[in-house]
């Protein structure tokens, strides 16, 4: 997904978006307020990291304005202060997470992942669409039962093709909020990762779970639940 | 204006002297008017005199008024004149004392008309001129005469002159007295506030303790407060003190483990291992002398919390971070109840409380408050509870301090339990630990007291 880090300490921010890179994520970053508004505003973001005590526009002063603008993606706020006061009022403005500094990245990771599901409708941790079953805590999928190898890219397509299910996802979408370190974006690789993919999820091409709109892009069409 | 002395002096002053100013101008007025009178009836009274002294021979001239009733009029040069003329114009009889003084000469009057009016006179002084004019019956000859007196104004001026001398002279001695009455009774009437300041520097060089003094009613608000806010001060720069000398104490475990480290030849715990726990713990107790510095604790400048809204907000702000788990968050809280204590505190406490709660909770949290009061004493009790596994008797003490106990290597335990017990504890309150009669899970009731 593609993930909003607004945090003015620098080390922090490196090593964060180092680690969120890592995992597969595109980050747009931002060291004060006003710039991480404006990235807000700017870029499709799927999540945002936001710490409070931000130079120039404060955290609470980000989220209200983005909130404002109708930008709905889920907010986790960052705080070096553990005071109710301060969450209560992130939380009151838009955040919907909060975390206290210092933090295990993995316990951010692993938060991001639940907003990010949530903010899909899932409750869950796993995501159950007909035969296929997502983890999303141990980012592995299954098919009637049986364990599917995929590449993380591959994983990561069929997580935000499932979290966007219903909708038509385009290859540009596909490509602003994944990251593949070896991809060029001006080639038509994406057409076979979705190719591999439906190759491991369905090789009997009974299921059919993703659908290409031609012309559009691709649209995950099995239903919810098994 | 930063004096307030100034301030009351210029403003009385002020008052002062506009007072005196305009009674100085009405009396001056009113004074002037009556002596102009009294002139103006003297003349009239010389006039009748004249009249009556006066007598008409057969020729239709006048005759000599003689046995003047003022003596003035024999004098020359008093100041007092009269004189006659006829309807011609032409004087027909001048006072004695008019010699050597040339006068101008009155002018014609119809019978029985008065005339009054201030004139120059040719030795540049100023005259009152009061004129009659009077109408003599001889046979069926009718003959006109103007009878005119003037008195020289230099009498009147002298008399006006006296008395604004003796008016200023009084008005001055007036002003005077009053302006040190007013500055005598600015003096007695600040001095509590030049004792307050007194004080106050006496307390701030530490020579005091408090405002000790017995101050004036209206001060006594002032003092009492400027008194509590002494004392929370003080309380704070205590606790501050403390949890200073806390946190430097309590760091040193962890960084005497880290700093035997690299020599330790036990792998059985990595390097990293070790780090991670040691910052962890580190951090940990950072978090809770922050807290601890942080509690306000009961003071007497507190205002009165309303409870519902502000656990309202908290478990709104819950409900979105344990989305995931659907926790049904339910308060219990009459509206009207108000707590007298520092919001933010009240805050931490039911925020760590109802955090706990929501973290053991399966499916529901319940919180509820209500206060207590005995005397002039209110304790607030605030419960909350889960459906959660519950709390063991044996470990109900020890749950209260973990994460926080100098000796306690544990990580990953909140310290929120502890945060929340010790904001109990500057409240003079306690935390119990129970099952919940309702929910099955823990229970937890705090009390808070309020003087």
């Amino acid at each position: 997904m593609r993930v909003l880090l607004i945090e003015d300490e620098d080390h922090l921010r490196t090593q964060l978006r180092d680690r969120l890179k890592t995992e597969g994520h595109v980050v747009d970053m931002a060291a004060d307020g006003e710039e991480g508004l404006y990235a807000g505003m700017e870029y499709p973001a799927d999540i945002a990291v936001i710490d409070l005590g931000l130079p120039k526009l404060s955290g609470i002063e980000v989220i209200k304005r983005l909130r404002s603008a109708e930008k709905r993606f889920p907010i986790l706020i960052l705080t070096a202060r553990g005071r109710w006061q301060d969450k209560v009022e992130g939380l009151e403005a838009g955040a919907d997470d909060y975390l206290v500094k210092p933090f295990e990245v993995e316990e951010l990771l692993a938060r991001l992942r639940a907003l990010q599901r949530r903010a899909a409708g899932w409750t869950q941790a796993t995501l159950q669409c007909g035969p296929i079953l997502l983890d999303t805590s141990a980012q592995t999928v299954r098919v009637d039962n049986q364990p599917v190898d995929l590449t993380s890219y591959e994983y990561r397509v069929l997580e935000y093709l499932i979290l966007h299910s219903g909708e038509v996802v385009s290859k540009t979408t596909l490509t602003e909020h994944l990251y593949e370190q070896d991809y060029d974006r001006d080639s038509n690789v994406i057409e076979v990762f979705i190719g591999r993919l439906r190759r491991k999820l369905d090789p009997d091409n009974t299921l059919n779970p993703i659908e290409t709109v031609r012309g559009r892009g691709y649209r995950f069409v099995l239903e919810r639940g098994s | 204006m930063q004096s307030l002395n100034l301030r009351l002096t210029l403003a009385a002053s002020l008052v002062l002297s506009i007072f005196l100013g305009l009674a100085g101008w009405a009396l001056d007025r009113a004074y002037r008017a009556s002596a102009e009178t009294a002139v103006r009836e003297h003349l009239q009274a010389a006039i009748y005199g004249l009249l009556a002294a006066a007598d008409m021979d057969r020729q239709g001239n006048l005759s000599r008024p003689e046995g003047l009733p003022e003596e003035r009029f024999q004098r020359p040069g008093s100041g007092l004149y009269a004189s006659v003329i006829n309807a011609e114009g032409e004087s027909i009889w001048q006072s004695p004392s008019q010699l050597g003084h040339q006068l101008p000469l009155p002018s014609q009057l119809p019978s029985g008309e008065w005339s009054y009016l201030r004139q120059a006179s040719e030795s540049g002084g100023e005259l009152f001129v009061l004129s009659f004019g009077s109408a003599w019956e001889l046979g069926k000859r009718s003959l006109q005469f103007t009878f005119s007196v003037s008195e020289d104004t230099a009498a009147y001026n002298a008399q006006v002159a006296r008395f604004r001398r003796s008016l200023l002279g009084w008005f001055a001695a007036l002003a005077l007295g009053l302006l040190v009455a007013q500055g005598l009774v600015l003096r007695w009437g600040l001095s509590p506030l030049r004792r307050v300041e007194r004080d106050l520097a006496a307390v701030e060089s530490g020579s005091q303790e408090a405002l000790t003094g017995s101050y004036p009613r209206e001060l006594r608000g002032l003092t009492d407060n400027l008194n509590a806010l002494v004392k929370t001060e003080r309380a704070r720069l205590t606790r501050y003190r403390d949890a200073l000398a806390d946190l430097a104490h309590s760091l040193k475990t962890p960084l005497a483990v880290l700093r035997g480290a690299d020599k330790q030849n036990d792998k059985a715990q990595s390097l990293e291992q070790l780090v991670k726990e040691q910052t962890e713990r580190m951090s940990q107790i950072v978090d809770y002398q922050l807290q601890r510095a942080a509690t306000s604790g009961r003071t007497t400048l507190m205002t009165h919390v309303a409870i519902a809204p502000l656990l309202q907000r908290i478990l709104n702000s819950l409900a979105k971070v344990y989305a995931e788990s659907q926790l049904t968050l339910s308060l219990e809280v009459a509206e009207d109840v108000l707590f007298r204590a520092d919001a933010s505190d009240l805050m931490e406490l039911s925020g760590n409380l109802l955090d706990n709660a929501c973290k053991w909770a399966k499916q529901q949290v319940k919180v509820s408050a209500h206060i207590e009061t005995e005397g002039n004493n209110q304790t607030l009790l605030l419960t909350i509870e889960d459906d959660g596994p519950g709390i063991a008797p044996e470990q109900r003490a020890a749950v209260l301090t973990r994460g926080v106990r100098i000796d306690s290597s544990v990580p990953g335990q909140g310290i929120g339990l502890a945060v929340a017990r010790d904001i109990t504890a500057a409240y003079g309150g306690k935390i119990i630990i129970d099952t919940s009669p309702t929910l099955g899970g823990a229970q937890f009731q705090a009390s808070l007291c309020s003087v």
